[in-house]
């Protein structure tokens, strides 16, 4: 993302800075006084100041020296940059939500450079708009439309590239078919003219019509057959290594990658976008070439064989055209607002369906009726509404655009009996006539059908040239891990201008075990987030037995993780196969002894099938308690070096979390662990507690070091245990 | 548990050079407060929160209209800072391209373009005729009435609705 905008000459002659001051950032605050919307503003931050800049006066200037802590305080639909200057908060500039993540930004290099340092932060984060044709950029790096490498085709023949041997064989069977399509009409006219309009027309030359027309018939057949074979292959294969291709590429991507797009959009793109590319070179590509073949030589053959009835059969092609491009905006918006009638239907119904107890002990039937009814109606109004009009205006564009065939039947039948043209070169020609007519209507649909396979193709790519999340260094470190780590000034977030933690610092002995707890959304789990390699902090380091975390070898970090989370993912599969997930070659006895070391060995050998019991989606045949033991067992069989336990005892009755305390426990000896929990009795054996508050650690220490300091812990402690009492 | 009304007569609101409002109450003074509303879309003069700088509720204000003058401007002016929501007066133009709207209006804050995608939920419904128009960016329109608009306008959203 752009932080430095174009600063003029004489906006920086109102600076007022010296000549050798360093301009460090420049972003437009596009919201003025009153809150107008306003183009003429800039931020700029310089080595030594901060400035604004409105209508070409400097309208603030604060030295970085006096000013601490800058933010970029997020509000509604916008934001605005504050900084204690002097000691007292004070409001730099304003902005729209648009310009809110480069303030996010700004707000970090300014406090890099109030401390003195000079480094320059740099945001990796994409523009949204195009800042050349300031159209809206889908998520990719470059606008899709300014940055058209060979555009279109390009992308395309790449596309197609590896499967060049059976796209020149498609594209023969196409030209064939073409061939084979136009022969036809002239062997008609021989048939007319020789045999049927003569009196003495002799039947051997009849019977010669008979059969060639027979066999260019068999032949079209077989040729249209075998083509459409070969695409629906090559449609089903190329769909097939884009789908492999995406899946791999998705799961080197980074979580931020993922988290950013909407839920679905990526499984979109792995199935229905690649659908659609399959769909396209089955029903479209495969008689691209025909058509296009058959459509030129068809106008050729007609101005060749009377120029002025070609003309005649044209005349009305274009008043039909135009209307059809008239209308599609219009046909677009009536089947797009239907769709969004539908979708509301059926959005309606499945909140009124998964509320209905809601719904049912509240009495609300009677209103909930109203509701959907009025919206059954819109979309039966709207659905009666585009189909009258569809089955009028269908119709008609088609007559409209193959009226010219009464003109050529009209000119053409005078020349014939004027004799100027034979009926058998009349036949021949309005054959050709009905020919183009019918592929016209093919050719006008091509546009959307080009338009729709770019859009697929684009967002497919777009996957495709991620770069993949955190790749190793070269000849990254293979590391057995102590479990000895460090936070040293971390910061991180989500999205940039909402830092989650902030200037984390921590040092955790080799085996020591930690506590985590704090208010829900403070960063517990983000902590944990960064210490499992899954993000990547923006700001500070961590150190995993003094090695940064970056320089390891990731799957190797990984493997030495044992993980156990609240809510516990189960695959599809056996009990076996979900205890082995970690370690696929675990033998018979390892995946026993971790069972029963979770205290889920009894269970599932009360079970029927034992260890081969199949647990469904998420597994649910098995209790919360159920599944959590499993879990840890998973956990368990890996020999984890580091232990992390999101709220593993969350949610769960006193028994199954007496079993899964007590399984905890076994896991937890010698290991260096992350416990984050609510319940504070869970936490009875860290050796220190971190209480994470406001995005910082607010308090550390053990639990007789925080019950004396009276803070935040000790209050918790208190809530819980009168809780309890009064419970 | 009873709201939190914020006593007005010990409340003492008071602006500050660096374009903040600081504020004693009950002998507590907090050096920046925030004001938040409770009903942004259907009541955005009654029931203020003031919070402070920890985000924690202070007090309610019942009603903006009843506050002496001065302290009701000053919250106004904070108000003002913590809400943009610009509200389309007049559609210039609406068009549609690869799944993205452009818009051009006019709004109370002066004229604007901004583009919305067509396939996330960025128009919601408010209410049948109320909408609130969410762009690219995160940045909020509001149409507080559609038929108050012309019906040519009102067929350039007919495609949102």
């Amino acid at each position: 993302m752009n932080l430095k905008f174009d600063v003029s000459e004489g906006i920086r002659r109102t600076l007022e800075i010296p000549d050798d001051e360093k301009i460090y950032y420049s972003v437009p605050s596009d919201v003025g006084v009153h809150g107008k919307w306003s183009d003429d503003r800039l931020c700029v931050v310089t080595k030594e100041h901060v400035c604004v800049v409105a209508e070409g006066k400097l309208i603030r200037k604060l030295p970085l020296a006096q000013c601490e802590q800058t933010k970029a305080e997020v509000s509604v639909g916008g934001g605005m940059l504050v900084t204690r200057y002097n000691g007292e908060q004070t409001l730099i500039t304003r902005y729209s939500a648009k310009h809110r993540v480069r303030y996010s930004y700004i707000a970090r290099g300014m406090n890099i450079l109030s401390s003195g340092r000079d480094e320059e932060v740099i945001s990796k984060e994409y523009e949204t708009m195009c800042p050349v044709c300031h159209r809206a950029i889908p998520g990719t790096k470059e606008c899709p439309h300014c940055s058209k490498k060979g555009g279109f085709w390009h992308d395309f023949f790449q596309l197609l590239r590896p499967y060049a041997f059976s796209v020149i064989g498609i594209m023969f069977l196409m030209i064939g078919a073409a061939i084979v399509t136009l022969l036809n009409p002239e062997i008609q006219k021989h048939l007319v003219d020789d045999v049927l309009s003569k009196a003495n027309g002799d039947i051997k030359t009849a019977l010669l019509c008979l059969v060639g027309m027979f066999l260019l018939g068999a032949g079209i057949v077989v040729i249209n057959v075998l083509k459409s074979y070969f695409c629906t292959l090559l449609g089903a294969r190329i769909a097939k290594d884009m789908r492999e291709r995406l899946f791999i590429k998705i799961q080197t991507l980074s979580l931020q990658f993922i988290n950013d797009r909407r839920p679905g959009e990526l499984m979109n793109r792995v199935v229905a976008d690649t659908g659609a590319i399959r769909e396209f070179m089955q029903n479209t590509f495969c008689n691209l070439f025909t058509v296009a073949f058959i459509f030129a030589w068809d106008v050729i053959f007609m101005v060749v064989l009377n120029w002025k009835l070609a003309i005649c059969s044209f005349i009305c092609v274009p008043i039909g055209v135009w209307m059809t491009l008239k209308f599609r905006h219009s046909i677009h918006r009536r089947f797009h607002l239907q769709q969004k009638k539908d979708d509301d239907v059926s959005s309606n119904l499945q909140d009124v369906i998964s509320g209905m107890r809601v719904v049912k002990t509240y009495g609300k039937e009677q209103k909930e009726k109203d509701k959907f009814n009025m919206l059954a109606d819109d979309f039966c109004v709207i659905n009666y509404r585009n189909e009258r009009f569809w089955a009028l205006f269908n119709p008609t564009i088609k007559f409209i655009m193959s009226a010219g065939i009464f003109l050529v039947v009209l000119f053409g039948g005078m020349d014939v009996l004027n004799e100027k043209m034979t009926a058998g070169a009349l036949l021949q020609f309005v054959t050709y006539t009905t020919l183009l007519y019918q592929y016209l209507e093919w050719m006008t649909g091509m546009p959307r059908e080009f338009t729709k396979l770019v859009a697929c193709m684009e967002r497919i790519n777009d996957v495709l040239s991620q770069e993949p999340f955190t790749p190793d260094i070269e000849n990254p470190l293979v590391h057995d891990i102590e479990g000895e780590i460090e936070f040293k000034h971390a910061t991180f977030g989500y999205k940039s201008y909402q830092p989650v933690l902030e200037d984390i610092n921590l040092k955790v002995k080799k085996g020591e075990m930690i506590g985590i707890v704090g208010p829900s959304g403070a960063g517990k789990s983000t902590l944990i987030n960064l210490l499992m390699r899954l993000y990547e902090i923006d700001d500070g380091e961590l150190f995993v037995d003094g090695l940064p975390i970056g320089d390891m070898k990731s799957d190797y970090y990984h493997n030495q993780l044992g993980v156990v989370l609240q809510e516990t993912f189960l695959f599809t599969g056996t009990i076996l196969s979900n205890i082995r997930f970690a370690k696929p070659d675990a033998s018979y006895e390892e995946v026993v002894r971790a069972a029963k070391l979770a205290n889920a060995h009894d269970f599932i050998t009360r079970m029927p099938d034992g260890y081969n019991t199949y647990v469904g989606e998420k597994g649910f045949t098995l209790s919360g308690g159920e599944r959590q033991r499993i879990a840890i067992a998973r956990a368990i069989l890996k020999e984890p070096r580091i232990l992390i336990l999101d709220e593993a005892t969350a949610s769960l009755d006193t028994e199954s979390e007496f079993m899964i305390q007590q399984a905890l426990e076994r896991l937890t000896e010698g290991r260096t662990t992350f416990a984050i929990a609510h319940r504070l009795s869970t936490l009875k054996n860290a050796d220190r507690l971190l209480v994470i508050d406001g995005h910082k650690i607010a308090e550390i220490g053990s639990h007789e070091e925080l019950i004396a300091q009276k803070g935040i812990y000790y209050n918790l402690v208190k809530a819980q245990l009168e809780m309890q009492e009064t419970a | 548990m009873q709201n939190n009304i914020l006593e007005i007569k010990n409340a003492k609101f008071e602006k500050t050079q660096g374009g903040f409002i600081t504020l004693s109450y009950n002998g507590v003074f907090y050096e920046r407060v925030k004001i938040i509303r409770l009903f942004p879309f259907t009541d955005p003069d009654r029931y203020l929160s003031v919070r402070d700088g920890n985000e924690n509720e202070i007090g309610v204000i019942e009603d903006l209209k009843k506050l002496p003058e001065e302290t009701a401007a000053l919250i106004k002016a904070q108000l003002e800072l913590y809400y943009f929501t610009p509200v389309i007066e007049k559609i210039i133009g609406i068009k549609d391209e690869y799944g993205y709207a452009y818009f051009h209006v006019m709004t109370d804050r002066g004229e604007c373009k901004f583009t919305i995608n067509m396939g996330a939920n960025a128009v919601s419904k408010l209410t049948e005729t109320r909408l609130l128009i969410t762009d690219l960016d995160g940045n909020r329109f509001e149409i507080p009435d559609v038929l108050a608009l012309t019906v040519k306008e009102q067929r350039k959203l007919d495609l949102f609705l």
